[in-house]
């Protein structure tokens, strides 16, 4: 009786998720591989044959191979600050849970402020023009790195805290500088907290649109996410198109997340419950 | 009376956590997050060109409050952080129990609900613009073939926001949903065996054991979801773009549509009125959700 | 190798000060125990010889030279730490090896040294594992070897044992000492627990609240404490007390009585006391003897049988709880009245202050 009503419970859950969920992704494949005209039809039907890689080859060689240069720019601001996050947050989050100052509580503070306050946007530009970053790379690295550090550093904080104190004292005994005591204990320790935090960030940063479309405008230094929202009024007519992009960009979360998964869920929600 | 013995100078060993560590990560935030929010207190005063600014006062914040646009956008922006967070919170919930529960088929359900928050938000949202076509879409020819006309989600004024906030539920449920089934799999089981014991029903058992202890879960869902309901942006802008008219504008998407338009204060200004909005908002409910209880 | 002189060494946070001027010499190849109850400043005095800490005040020489602002590295020390603090990234064979490859000790030096240690210590099998895979003895033995792999003039423990069970503690207690034995160097020792400082020191400097109450060895601690501290901290079960009454004072002993104990003439030294004045008595548990004609007499409120030995806990007539420690198995009653002798010369008088009013040594 039990068993039989977990069930019918169990497929009903099955079939929900499956419509509200799945049905979404399933429907942008489909647009995927249909030609231009099935694709107005905007409906769930199978395609009259495969087009996927005409579309694919139609959007990538769309605006001059427009999409390779996003993937490009993407792909770098993407890497280079979460690098850069990795180090900075390591840091901090190691000497704010190490040494217990007056500072502390500002620093707090700041991180929390940072968590809540949206960016001033236009002073931001402001700044960013006369540092002369204003749409380049360099720029929007930096300003990847300002936004999420907040966020590394409580990842990283956390993490430090359950490391015992002792460890660095025994690596002092041995011999060890501060600079070894950081980089060949400490950090080789946090290598489960830095996957969560690359993989955290990547996607966050991957998937960012607004700061981008505030500090990188033009077309030269586009990211995939400016790129797929300049199509979007080119591809109006040809929606097949339209969801290919759509797709091609969701592919890079997607092995994230088949790899990663229990990193990113365990990220997310250490940070979200010490934040 | 012993400190006779001890030499006036000292020098001070060098630190085993040197406090430069913080230099490079502060220069960063500093220059780049801390001086223009900072800055943005003073040409919200101004009016602005970039390379000049005229101080005008509070007339940015004035108009602010006197535009019917302006004002829709903040009333706008409170709703839709209200709607999705009170809806992450209550999907979320329950569907942390039932990942939790003895439910087959646990590892597929939590990935195709997590999925969603890793998809990029414009991907979404042009998704979802399509799929919400009042005529063309599938979701209203699905309703059609059960006999029901399907609202014009994104072009009825009245439901545009609303639409889209639903949107942003299905995309961030998933999140909510993860720290949830976090803050379950923490409760220690005892108190459900004392519950049993004590001839609780499953009702009884969630509403008095799963629900108290679930709350730092519940305060984090929250605070989480709030904040990014008030500053949200990018789903909007890529379903709407604050329309029709000004139905589903926030103070995000204001501060965008001055930006582009020119007038570089009132932008500025709409961002203290988002800051000063998260302030006084969120502050306080953090407070409340992490109040000390009795039993803490 | 080295000794140490704390000369006047002070430490404060803040306004608290946690150790209050220390003067101590530790000879060379000494095997040294700081002893005393939690927060006594035992560990904090071992960290500040480690150089982990700070000097407030005062100068501390480790051989001849003065550390108060050397690097912990150049104070040829080693320490084994509480929780072993084994760096759990790296192979047993890293873990011993940090100090040396941090020294930039050539590769086949330190290969050799590193090996040499682990046969010293039995570990060789162990060398390629992490300590994660390793037992809390094995981890104990890494800590060590990873102490005597730099041979260190002097060799700091901090309640090396209090993580390990009961049994293991007794043998790696006796490997600790065979160790100093064979290495001949200067170790100093902190534990909470009087049993470790009893049966490993030379030397026993007792903490209490940062100040040194007495130094001295084991069985004079024990023989011969300096005040109702050192009396009440060594041996176990603990020393009873009561309060008592001079009756006579004589060259070398003063006789006290009280309503627990009938005149007991107890060997002392007798300056500045007066007849009428309140003392402290103190006899171990062990020095007690039932014997009908016993000067102590109680009640008895609980027997413990242990077959070779009877602890007999009994109410004296002041209410005072005293133990008494019998041989062999003593069917006692629990509300019987038992009467208890006590030998004079084991038997110690306290003044006002709590100084033993010890009797000069024949």
């Amino acid at each position: 009786m039990r068993s039989r009503a977990s069930l019918f419970g169990g497929i009903a859950a099955i079939a929900a998720t499956f419509v509200v969920f799945v049905i979404p992704f399933l429907f942008i494949i489909l647009m995927a591989f249909k030609d231009k005209q099935q694709s107005a039809l905007r409906d769930f039907s199978w395609p009259n044959g495969f087009h996927l890689f005409e579309n694919l080859y139609e959007v990538i060689k769309t605006r001059n191979w427009m999409m390779i240069t996003a993937f490009i720019n993407s792909s770098l601001i993407t890497v280079v600050s979460v690098t850069l996050l990795i180090v900075l947050a390591a840091m901090v989050g190691f000497v704010l849970a190490r040494r217990k100052t007056k500072w502390n509580g500002l620093i707090e503070f700041l991180i929390l402020a940072g968590l809540m306050i949206p960016p001033a946007v236009v002073p931001t530009i402001w700044l960013l023009q006369g540092l002369k970053l204003f749409g380049t790379l360099h720029g929007m690295i930096l300003i990847q790195v300002a936004y999420n550090l907040p966020f590394s550093i409580i990842l990283y904080r956390a993490f430090i805290a359950t490391i015992p104190r002792e460890l660095d004292e025994a690596a002092v005994i041995d011999g060890a500088r501060p600079l070894d005591v950081f980089f060949r204990i400490i950090l080789p320790l946090l290598w489960p907290v830095t996957v969560t935090n690359i993989v955290v960030q990547s996607v966050g940063i991957f998937n960012d649109f607004t700061n981008p479309l505030y500090y990188l405008p033009g077309n030269q230094n586009a990211t995939v996410q400016l790129t797929l929202y300049n199509f979007q009024s080119q591809f109006s007519t040809a929606y097949n198109l339209l969801f290919t992009n759509i797709l091609l960009i969701t592919i890079p979360p997607l092995i994230v997340f088949m790899f990663f998964n229990r990193q990113i869920v365990a990220g997310m929600t250490a940070g979200a419950v010490k934040g | 009376m012993t400190a006779s013995a001890v030499p006036a100078l000292k020098i001070q060993r060098r630190s085993l956590y040197p406090g430069w560590f913080y230099a490079p990560a502060a220069v960063v935030y500093s220059v780049l997050f801390l001086a223009p929010t900072l800055a943005s207190l003073y040409f919200s005063l101004t009016r602005w060109t970039l390379f000049d600014a005229t101080f005008i006062g509070f007339d940015n914040f004035a108009q602010f409050f006197r535009e019917p646009f302006l004002i829709q956008g903040l009333v706008n922006t409170v709703i839709y952080a209200v709607i999705t967070s009170g809806l992450k919170v209550v999907v979320g919930m329950m569907l942390a129990v039932m990942l939790t529960s003895q439910i087959m088929a646990r590892g597929y359900l939590r990935s195709v609900i997590f999925f969603p928050v890793l998809v990029s938000t414009i991907g979404v949202g042009m998704t979802f613009t399509v799929l919400m076509h009042p005529t063309l879409g599938m979701i209203n020819q699905s309703l059609a073939l059960i006999g029901i006309k399907g609202p014009g989600w994104l072009v009825d004024p009245k439901l545009a926001l609303f639409s889209v906030a639903l949107v942003d539920v299905w995309k961030g449920v998933g999140l909510a949903t993860v720290i949830y089934i976090a803050g379950l799999v923490a409760i220690p089981k005892d108190y459900y065996e004392a519950a049993r014991i004590d001839g609780a029903t499953k009702l009884q058992n969630f509403f008095y054991v799963t629900l108290p202890l679930s709350r730092p879960a519940t305060a984090t869902v929250i605070t989480l979801s709030f904040i990014g309901g008030l500053r949200t942006f990018d789903l909007i802008w890529a379903m709407t773009k604050g329309g029709p008219g000004f139905a589903s504008d926030t103070v995000a998407s204001v501060i965008y549509k001055q930006y582009q338009a020119g007038f570089y204060g009132l932008s500025t200004a709409g961002n203290v009125v988002l800051f000063i909005l998260i302030a006084v908002l969120v502050v306080p409910l953090t407070m409340f959700l992490n109040r000390k209880q009795g039993f803490e | 190798m080295a000794g140490l002189e704390l000369k006047n060494i002070q430490k404060t946070y803040g306004k608290v000060e946690v150790i209050k001027g220390v003067d101590l010499t530790i000879k060379d190849g000494e095997f040294v125990v700081f002893v005393g109850p939690s927060g006594c400043g035992k560990s904090t005095l071992l960290r500040m010889i480690a150089g982990l800490e700070d000097i407030t005040g005062g100068e501390l020489y480790i051989g001849d030279k003065l550390c108060n602002d050397v690097e912990p590295r150049d104070r040829s020390i080693a320490m084994v730490f509480q929780s072993y603090a084994l760096y759990p990234h790296m192979t047993v064979y890293d873990n011993v090896g940090f100090g040396l490859k941090l020294a930039k000790t050539p590769k086949d030096v330190r290969d050799q040294k590193i090996r040499e240690a682990a046969r010293i210590l039995k570990m060789e099998h162990l060398l390629d594992r992490k300590p994660g895979q390793l037992s809390g003895g094995q981890r104990q033995r890494v800590a060590i070897g990873r102490a005597i792999v730099r041979k260190p003039e002097v060799f700091l423990f901090d309640e090396p044992l209090s993580n390990l069970d009961a049994a293991l503690r007794v043998d790696t207690r006796m490997e600790i000492a065979k160790l100093h034995a064979d290495l001949g160097a200067t170790m100093v020792y902190v534990t909470h627990d009087q049993v470790e400082a009893m049966t490993l020191a030379d030397k026993i400097v007792v903490l209490d609240a940062g100040v040194v109450q007495q130094v001295g060895s084991p069985i004079e601690l024990y023989q011969r404490p300096t005040n109702l501290f050192v009396a009440g901290f060594i041996g176990s079960p603990k020393m009873n007390f009561v309060e008592v009454t001079v009756e006579a004072v004589d060259a070398d002993s003063i006789t006290v009585t009280s309503k627990d104990v009938a005149s007991l003439r107890v060997p002392a030294r007798t300056e500045g006391v007066d007849v009428n004045s309140l003392l402290t008595l103190g006899i171990r548990p062990h020095d007690l003897l039932p014997a009908n004609s016993g000067a102590i007499v109680g009640r008895v409120s609980l027997v413990e049988r242990l077959g070779n030995e009877t602890i007999v806990n009994i109410e004296l007539a002041s209410g005072a709880p005293w133990l008494a420690v019998l041989d062999g198995d003593q069917a006692l009653r629990v509300g019987e009245s038992l009467a208890l002798a006590a030998e004079p010369a084991k038997a110690i008088l306290f003044d006002k202050d709590g100084k033993a009013l010890l009797a000069p040594i024949a």
